[in-house]
């Protein structure tokens, strides 16, 4: 029995060697095909079973038990080739990164209504769009892979489709009105798939519906889900942030990234680590989506600057003239010789050296939730975007902000953020909305002063009921004071003529919301010298 | 003179085809042909940059729009793709509600499917006209909410609208069935002469002329009224 | 017999790796940082070696003390067969005093009291291995005084002018700190590559510590000393060049007698210079090329990117790399990149260059020389890397470009088939397309018809 085991091993032993060659073989045929993707090397598992590959951290992962199954149909090269070239495809072309990812979903999701529908249907469109780039550009035995393949209701669909838009025969019958659906779809152009997805989406929505009804709807292809565990922790944080800008919109933002909180957290992204803050907190989507959105606007970190060295340095030469000083001849180049024509004399001149960086002081961001400012959790709010980006710039350049929101500030509408680093209480203090009457307390301001002086930004509508009580305040402030408001009326123009005088107070006015952000970043711009 | 392509002079420049291309190119082709008809019948119609609905408006917009469709062979789903080109705007740089309805009312009339579909709901804009003179042997349907003249001289076709309609609808219908699950707006059912409307949802006004057929609310005849025998 | 040239080739292949892996595993210890093929290397090593190798000029920077001048050093004296302690003696330090006569040469002063003009060269002048310590340190006189004697291998002083046959520049810079200048970017733009020579981790920092920093296999006093008399004759160049190659093979072969360490000689340089020049493109690679060139300089509304004209937003280009940076990439850059890519592809024992010998490379030639927007640069610096900034925007970059070319490779080949034809004279229009690769293509059609 012993011998008969030792045999078995040996002999599996053999086979895992004999595959692991020819993975290796294959593989170095595939990346060449690919044009070199930078991808792990990948392997043969057992103990993949359901699906015939898996993608984790870029590194692709082949059942071994489906490339033994479909070798009875094909040579084992050709699923191997196969098997690679789908999974590489998925990283090469479609989805390429987790943005492309979410922004398809979000399309989908819009027709479909329901978080698992939706990431069925991404995951499916992927697949025809990597598979189709295969097709079409590489030279690949995809097709014959799937000519044998076991195929559930989605599968059939997708396969009819892969007959009429490939042109060859995969062994699928029925499905035409679905293909023929499908094939007008153009896959290939990447610009147009967030349209693309739409239009797929309604038209497999019924065999999706089946699918559910028939329970198998979680079921994941037999070409392996799309599941964010292929992307690194910097490609979901870039994902992210490219988002945001992309929507800009936070309800939009937020119903994608809660969505998808859960695989986040499998796949290791901690958005709460993200924020400065450990990880057990309940996301914030909202904080997250103004986060990432401002991360789009960022300024650069103020550069050292460059300033003379003070000393000089000799630089070049220049013949000596009768009348001109002694002590600058340069004895070497004049051969020793003192007279006029072949003497010469250093040049000298002040060096330009990099000085230090200057310190940049902290930053009270004073921002208005009054019912009268837009609810940043429901739509845009380029109040907060402008208060966020202005506090990612200090917090960048090392400074540390305080954040006052008020409302009706008298009656419990106003909160204190006392100086932090902490990204996450920062952009959630920004967020928050009260959504009642317009009225600041100074108290709470002038517990933020510190002898430091540190920059003000107030960012409001100017419907303030004591508006009065505040001109006087910042007319005697030495600080830096940035003062934007959204709109003119009559008490922003009130606002603007009581403070004049004062030279380290620049008020603002934009028409356009989106004016804001760039009116903070410029100002920003100018207090820490950087150059445009 | 040097040529910096050299490299590629045994390159094969044909690329591989596949179906998907060829599929792709001739819906690319209709849709060019279908927009470019929308086009023209908008220039026709609006030349004095006001287009008043009028009957006899009407019936030349629809005759001109018959005229430049029948020689697109084009399908349902070209049908849809025209609602999102038009709400979109990309390609279409602006959109007349009066004319691009009578035009995807020509369209719809005019296809080689009995049942059509339009998904509404996914527009941004209000689409009129849908419906008008839909002939028998058709069904139109609207998911979503459709805008003003639903139906307007319906000629015996069915007119299903999953959501609300505007104002006027069913104005003018001749025969066939319209069937609105939701509300409808002002002057349902003005000056019709045959067929049936149902509605299911709140009714803001019924037409005060009205010559003939019949007008249901949940199941309930109002138009005409129920005479009861003595 | 001569042996047959593969087995030539092959020969002197596995002495490039044997000296690579000498140096790393008993010199210069560090992380490898960089993938090719199969391989990993460490970039700061492997790209000193290529320069070496290929004649090239490469800039190291770094934190003090982490290695940039040792690397530089151990590669020169392996590659030429020079003993360390002259690498030492030739090299130029960067502190703002330094003059023509210290770096260059000076007059022979007692000749001068003669009447006699005679120049007596510096070791940097004289020796294939030029290595400036802090170049940023020196004014940019000298800078440029420096460059432009490795541009082209001549050094005059004095009328009197010596031309090097091979030689190669290393140079370092420590990063900006108070005391050091800029480099200009004519100046930086003469590199061929910019490499890091990074921190080796601790547990590697440990073993370097635990060396004994006096001790080193490749000084040998006594060819030194030899080597410091020939080049401090007064005779001429090249016949000084002969005695020099003839000690250096003399060194090179005790060398290997005494520590089995076996160092390349002028011929076998030249054998592997001639092989790594003789390597083709594939197809791919030269399409990938001319798409990176044509995301670097091209504007659609002044024609080309110059410093001085920005471009506004709302350009059709946006998504481009033309649009994040401030200046045109000169013709140096793909200079660089086929020197580079050959010698590595050569180095793997490749046949032809492929893209995957391509990314390798053109980060590092093209991290110096790309100037980025403040705007461009605030998005990608707060980012998590393991690379200095200019060299990780650099590799995202290509990653871009890279990710375009697997979307419409084959449409850009064709593209550039069709324009062959098209003039040679059949009558053809050009691939349209959206990315500035195919407009450069048309325009360069339009203008050759």
């Amino acid at each position: 029995m012993k011998l008969l085991q030792g045999k078995k091993v040996q002999e599996m032993s053999r086979r895992e060697n004999k595959h692991d060659l020819l993975l290796k073989e294959i593989w170095a045929k595939v990346r060449k095909k690919h044009f070199f993707p930078e991808l792990p090397d990948p392997a043969i598992s057992e103990s993949i079973d359901r699906v015939a590959l898996e993608i984790k951290s870029k590194r692709i992962i082949l059942s071994q038990s489906f490339i033994e199954d479909a070798a009875r149909h094909l040579p084992i090269e050709k699923v191997i080739e196969a098997l690679l070239d789908h999974g590489v495809a998925h990283y090469t072309y479609c989805p390429w990164d987790f943005h492309t990812h979410l922004t398809l979903y979000q399309k989908a999701k819009k027709v479909l209504k329901d978080k698992d529908k939706a990431q069925k249907s991404t995951e499916y469109f992927m697949d025809v769009v990597a598979d189709t780039h295969c097709f079409k550009e590489k030279d690949t035995p995809i097709s014959h892979l799937y000519r044998h393949m076991e195929r559930g209701i989605m599968d059939e669909a997708i396969h009819a489709l892969y007959q009429k838009i490939w042109g060859v025969d995969l062994n699928v019958q029925g499905y035409e009105e679905i293909a023929r659906k499908l094939s007008r779809i153009p896959y290939l152009d990447r610009k147009p798939w967030p349209e693309s997805i739409r239009r797929f989406s309604n038209i497999i929505q019924g065999l999706i519906e089946s699918e559910e009804k028939s329970g198998t709807l979680n079921q994941p292809s037999p070409m392996g889900q799309n599941d964010l565990g292929r992307y690194s922790l910097e490609e979901m944080d870039q994902g992210l942030k490219e988002f945001a800008m992309a929507t800009g919109d936070p309800s939009t933002f937020k119903e994608v990234v809660n969505d998808f909180e859960d695989e986040l957290k499998d796949a290791g992204y901690d958005t709460n680590n993200t924020m400065g803050l450990g990880s057990g907190s309940p996301l914030d989507a909202d904080a997250l989506f103004y986060m990432k959105l401002a991360e789009n606007y960022s300024l650069p970190i103020k550069k050292v600057p460059i300033e003379k060295s003070g000393s000089l340095y000799p630089m070049s030469h220049s013949p000596w003239e009768l009348g001109k000083p002694f002590r600058d001849i340069d004895p070497w180049t004049s051969f020793g010789k003192v007279m006029p024509g072949i003497t010469q004399i250093w040049e000298r001149t002040e060096g330009e050296v990099f000085g230090e960086r200057e310190g940049i002081p902290n930053c009270i961001v004073v921002i208005d939730s009054s019912g009268s400012m837009t609810n940043p959790r429901q739509r845009l709010s380029h109040a907060v975007l402008g208060a966020a980006c202005a506090s990612d710039a200090y917090l960048r350049n090392d400074a540390t902000v305080a954040v006052y929101n008020f409302s009706d500030a008298k009656h419990g509408g106003s909160q204190i953020l006392d100086y932090t680093r902490h990204r996450k209480k920062i952009y959630q203090a920004l967020c928050h909305y009260y959504g009642g009457g317009t009225r600041l307390d100074i108290e709470d301001i002038e517990s933020l002063q510190d002898p430091s002086l540190p920059d003000m930004f107030i960012i409001t509508d100017m419907q303030i009921t004591n508006l009065e009580v505040l001109i006087g305040y910042l007319n005697g402030l030495e600080n830096r004071v940035t003062a934007v408001h959204i709109g003119e009326n009559e008490r922003a123009w009130h606002f603007k003529r009581s403070t004049k005088l004062r030279k380290n107070i620049s008020v603002y006015s934009v028409n356009k919301k989106e004016d804001v952000p760039k009116i903070v970043l410029g100002k920003i711009r100018e207090y820490f010298g950087i150059a445009t | 003179m040097i040529n910096p392509f050299e490299d590629f002079k045994e390159y094969p420049y044909e690329k591989k085809k596949i179906p998907l291309d060829r599929i792709v190119q001739a819906k690319e082709k209709v849709m060019e042909q279908i927009v470019e008809g929308y086009l023209k019948l908008v220039e026709e119609e609006v030349k004095d940059l006001v287009w008043l609905v009028e009957h006899s408006r009407l019936i030349k917009a629809y005759s001109s729009a018959l005229r430049t469709i029948q020689k697109i062979d084009y399908d349902i789903d070209d049908i849809e793709e025209l609602c999102l080109e038009l709400d979109k705007g990309d390609r279409i740089p602006y959109l007349i509600s009066g004319p691009a309805g009578i035009y995807l009312a020509a369209l719809c009339n005019n296809a080689k499917e009995e049942k059509i579909q339009l998904r509404l709901h996914e527009l941004k804009r209000a689409f009129h006209f849908l419906g008008y003179r839909l002939p028998e042997g058709k069904t139109l349907i609207l998911k979503g909410n459709a805008g003003d003249f639903i139906g307007a001289s319906l000629s015996g076709g069915k007119i299903i609208v999953e959501g609300s309609a505007g104002n006027w609808a069913g104005a003018g219908m001749i025969d066939g069935d319209l069937v609105i699950t939701d509300n409808a707006g002002q002057n349902t059912g003005a000056w019709m002469s045959g067929g049936e409307i149902h509605i299911e949802g709140h009714i803001i006004g019924i037409g005060k002329i009205i010559h003939g057929g019949r007008i249901y609310h949940r199941g309930n005849l109002i138009r005409p009224y129920e005479t009861t025998t003595r | 017999m001569a042996m047959p040239k593969n087995r030539e080739e092959t020969n002197g292949r596995k002495k490039v790796r044997d000296i690579y892996e000498f140096i790393r595993d008993n010199l210069y210890l560090n992380r490898p940082d960089i993938r090719v093929g199969d391989e990993y290397f460490n970039s700061a090593l492997l790209f000193s070696l290529l320069s070496a190798l290929n004649r090239g000029k490469e800039l190291i920077i770094g934190e003090p003390g982490l290695g940039k001048t040792t690397s530089a050093e151990y590669v020169g004296a392996m590659t030429y067969r020079l003993p360390l302690g002259l690498i030492w003696a030739s090299e130029v330090s960067g502190h703002p005093e330094q003059t023509e006569e210290k770096i260059i040469g000076r007059p022979d002063l007692g000749r001068l009291n003669q009447g006699e003009e005679v120049v007596v060269w510096s070791f940097l002048a004289q020796l294939p291995v030029k290595i400036v310590d802090e170049i940023n340190r020196l004014p940019e006189t000298k800078q440029s005084m420096i460059l432009d004697g490795v541009d082209r291998g001549n050094w005059e002083y004095l009328n009197d002018v010596i031309i090097n046959e091979e030689y190669c520049l290393f140079a370092t810079a420590n990063y900006q700190d108070r005391g050091t200048n800029t480099l200009i970017a004519p100046l930086i733009d003469r590199f061929d590559v910019m490499v890091e020579s990074g921190h080796p981790g601790p547990d590697i920092a440990l073993l370097i510590g635990m060396k004994d920093r006096h001790e080193n296999v490749l000084r040998s006093p006594e060819y030194e000393r030899n080597f410091q008399e020939i080049l401090l004759e007064r005779q001429d160049y090249h016949e000084k060049m002969h005695l020099v190659e003839a000690l250096c093979n003399r060194f090179g072969d005790h060398m290997e007698k005494e520590f089995h360490i076996k160092m390349l000689s002028k011929t076998e340089r030249k054998r592997i210079r001639d092989c790594m020049e003789k390597l083709p493109f594939d197809l791919d690679a030269n399409a990938f090329l001319r798409t990176m060139i044509a995301e670097l300089s091209f504007c659609c509304k002044y024609g080309q990117k110059r410093s001085d004209e920005h471009c506004e937003e709302g350009c059709h280009y946006t998504g481009f790399l033309c649009y994040h940076i401030k200046n045109c990439i000169s013709n140096r850059f793909p200079t660089s990149v086929r020197t580079y890519s050959q010698s590595l592809a050569w180095l793997m024992g490749d046949e032809a260059v492929s893209i995957d010998h391509m990314k390798a490379v053109l980060p590092y030639t093209l991290a110096h020389r790309v100037q980025w927007k403040d705007e461009f640069i605030s998005q990608k610096q707060a980012g998590q890397r393991r690379d200095p900034l200019q060299i990780f925007m650099a590799k995202e970059m290509v990653n871009e470009v890279y990710r375009r070319y697997n979307e419409q490779g084959h449409r850009i080949k064709n593209a550039l088939a069709v324009a062959y034809q098209a003039l040679s004279g059949k009558d053809l229009e050009p691939i349209e397309g959206d990315h500035p690769i195919y407009v450069e293509i048309k325009r360069d059609i339009e203008e050759g018809r």
